[in-house]
């Protein structure tokens, strides 16, 4: 229906528009300092994890060095566990400001050392920090809408709109020539800076592909609603101002009160323990292990760990194994809050997801933070690999500190790394 | 030779309960020059936006060349030319790309030489071709628009006022064009107030007073119509 010289025409026209041009300038800048930052901020993320592996082998290797016995090599060697952002990140850092993406764990109790830095309850943020996603899906409508609003009421107010429609082949061509024009022409502005952007970080096709399919989605979507609302019939008496402050009240209501308000009633309907609780039921039952008697930390601790069952007698006051068991101990007692915590964050989520279907902008942002992998699920997933990489950590050390055997640097040398298949080994373990 | 090519029959249209045209009746043969006379508001624009489709009528029917309004509207436009009653084109576009653009709105593509003796044959100084549109006065702007109305080489030329804001040596340039048109065979059908400039060029002249055809005029072998018989009429009922 719409030809190629109906799309030249519009695109000659519109570039002589100096407004639209000035306009158009003005958010291929901000695309290109959301993509920029965002390649930035993950640039610097990458740098970090790197400097911080290369400081933690020597940390470990000169604290290893330094111990005699396999109890206080656990207990002075650190562990650097991280979630890298994906090539993808840049474009939606989403959760990853919120949820942390780097921890240094030791053999201790696992749940405080997650949890320690994230006192607070993270909320489900949308209105969040200006990346490629925050440009999509909250200002990209009002650009649409910007541009598109005044489509034919411009006309009318100028009156040229009956010579217009008069000349022209057929009026709906016209004005859908002109709308496809101008949304093309800010889906260019918008996309080269993230396609350099991708090019930069290497994500694959697949990602790519699907970015491009939502982010063109929700541009088509609101050409289509701010069209619908400036349509001739339903506005023929209206004025632009009129049919834009209409478009305006779409908009927040999508943007602003759908995501906001469902944020608070979400918090205020699903019951969550905070981290900080977590942290601190760890830290008690850590702390009030020391003057339970002993029998008592083993019960529990071989209720899970039968296998240790003949190894629990003591000769002194202290032990490494009973200190590391009522280690254990303290993981299992905040275990029901850690799973609460996780539990209601996915519950969270899930209601999320659900409302987010009726505001297009919040389900833009999820689907671009859930193809950019820094949407909650991936922060939950990052979480899930401390606990088995820990885990792993525990199977590995268990038998050396259980067994008394001699003490050999030898025998560390077998340790977990983090990221290096602790998958297995942690499922033979916890 | 058709002689059918505007036709209104028992045309009413009505605004909010205010009927602008009451049952206007009158055809237009190919060739010929009508002119709708009336005062201000006697509903001549309206009369000639219901052939063009930006206004529905309430009662009648309207057709150009034999084709309903009511539902061939798309192909009429295509064969129709419209000139409007306050010319408004771009201003950040030249006089040319306004004819460019709005010819190729129309599907047609004119060579520039074509469009400059278009402009030239309207009379629009040569100096203002390639200037800005924001710059022109109402009579440059009513010279593009008319040269637009030429290029579309259209049967019928639909012109609302088409004199209003050309000084007299226009006026007489323009008249001169109108008759050489409507003499290569194509139909005008003009609205104006203004008697005389009608009684010029008009081959037959309806007078329209509150929405109703009071009087027709015609002339009479090639003598211009008798200005003061339709002045008569025209000041009996605006006076
Ligand atoms: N779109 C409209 N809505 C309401 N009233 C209108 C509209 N267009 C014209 N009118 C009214 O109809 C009457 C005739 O208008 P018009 O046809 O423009 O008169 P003319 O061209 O003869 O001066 C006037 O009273 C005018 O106010
Ligand atoms: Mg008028």
């Amino acid at each position: 229906m719409i030809s190629f010289s109906d799309l030249k025409r519009e695109a000659a026209f519109l570039s002589k528009q100096r407004y639209v041009v000035f306009f158009l300038l003005v958010a291929l800048a901000l695309s290109i300092f959301s993509v920029w930052s965002g390649v930035a901020e993950t640039r610097a993320q990458i740098d970090t994890i790197e400097r911080l592996l290369e400081k933690d082998a020597i940390d470990r290797e000169d604290a290893l060095s330094k111990q005699s016995d396999y109890g206080s090599a656990a207990y002075y060697s650190f562990h650097l566990t991280y979630s890298e952002p994906s090539p993808m990140a840049f474009a939606a850092m989403g959760q990853r400001d919120i949820y942390p993406w780097k921890h240094r764990v030791r053999m201790l109790a696992i749940e405080g050392q997650i949890y320690e830095t994230d006192a607070d309850n993270p909320e489900l943020s949308f209105l969040g920090r200006f990346d490629f996603a925050f440009l999509i899906s909250v200002l990209l409508p009002l650009f649409v809408i910007l541009l598109l609003h005044d489509l034919r009421s411009s006309e009318r107010e100028a009156g040229r709109f009956d010579l217009l429609i008069v000349t022209a082949k057929e009026e709906k061509q016209l004005w859908l020539s002109r709308a496809l024009t101008m949304s093309l022409a800010l889906a260019l502005v918008l996309l080269i800076p993230f396609l350099i952007g991708v090019l930069v970080t290497g994500a694959s096709a697949t990602e790519i592909g699907l970015m491009l399919l939502v982010v063109l989605g929700h541009l088509g979507l609101w050409t289509i609603i701010t069209l619908f609302i400036g349509n001739p019939k339903r506005s023929s008496s209206q004025s632009s101002a009129r049919i834009a402050s209409r478009l305006l009240a779409v908009w927040l209501l999508f943007t602003v009160l759908i995501p906001v308000g469902s944020d608070t009633v979400i918090n205020e309907l699903v019951e969550s323990p905070s981290g900080g609780e977590i942290v601190l039921t760890q830290r008690e039952a850590v702390n009030d292990a020391w003057d339970v008697p002993f029998s008592e930390t083993w019960r529990a601790f071989l209720a899970t760990h039968p296998e240790w069952e003949s190894k629990t007698s003591m000769n002194s006051q202290f032990e490494w194994k009973w200190y590391y068991a009522f280690q254990q101990v303290g993981d299992q007692k905040a275990a029901e809050l850690s799973h609460g915590y996780r539990e209601a964050t996915q519950q969270k989520d899930t209601v999320a997801s659900i409302v987010a279907l009726f505001s297009p902008p919040m389900l833009t942002q999820r689907l671009m933070s859930s193809i950019a992998g820094t949407n909650i699920s991936s922060s939950l997933a990052y979480e899930q690999r401390v606990r088995d990489y820990h885990a792993s950590l525990r199977s590995f050390y268990y038998p050396l500190l259980f067994n008394d055997g001699e003490f050999s640097h030898q025998a560390l040398s077998g340790m977990p790394i983090f990221g290096e298949s602790q998958a297995n080994e942690a499922e033979s373990s916890d | 030779m058709r002689e059918e090519m505007v036709v209104a029959s028992s045309l009413s249209v009505t605004f909010e309960q205010h009927k602008v045209l009451d049952g206007v009746s009158f055809k237009v043969g190919e060739g010929e020059v009508f002119a709708l006379l009336g005062g201000n508001g006697a509903g001549k624009s309206t009369a000639l936006k219901s052939f063009l489709g930006t206004v529905t009528p309430s009662g009648g029917s309207a057709s150009v060349m034999g084709l309903s309004v009511a539902s061939q509207i798309d192909v009429i436009r295509q064969k129709v030319a419209y000139l409007p009653e306050s010319v408004m084109l771009y201003g950040h576009l030249t006089g040319v790309e306004n004819i460019e653009y709005f010819l190729s709105l129309a599907g047609i593509t004119s060579a520039k030489d074509k469009i400059e003796s278009a402009l030239k044959r309207v009379a629009l100084q040569q100096d203002a071709w390639y200037r800005s549109l924001s710059n022109y006065s109402k009579g440059m702007r009513q010279k593009t628009a008319i040269a637009l109305a030429l290029l579309r080489e259209a049967p019928v030329l639909f012109l609302d006022e088409p004199t209003s804001g050309l000084d007299p040596s226009a006026i007489d340039e323009f008249n001169q064009l109108i008759t050489t048109l409507a003499s290569e065979g194509s139909t005008i059908f003009m609205v104006s107030h203004d008697v005389y400039g009608a009684c010029q060029i008009a081959h037959r002249i309806g007078l329209l007073d509150k929405g109703k055809i009071v009087g027709m005029f015609e002339r009479e072998g090639d003598n211009p119509i008798d200005t003061e018989a339709v002045h008569a009429s025209f000041s009996k009922r605006n006076g």
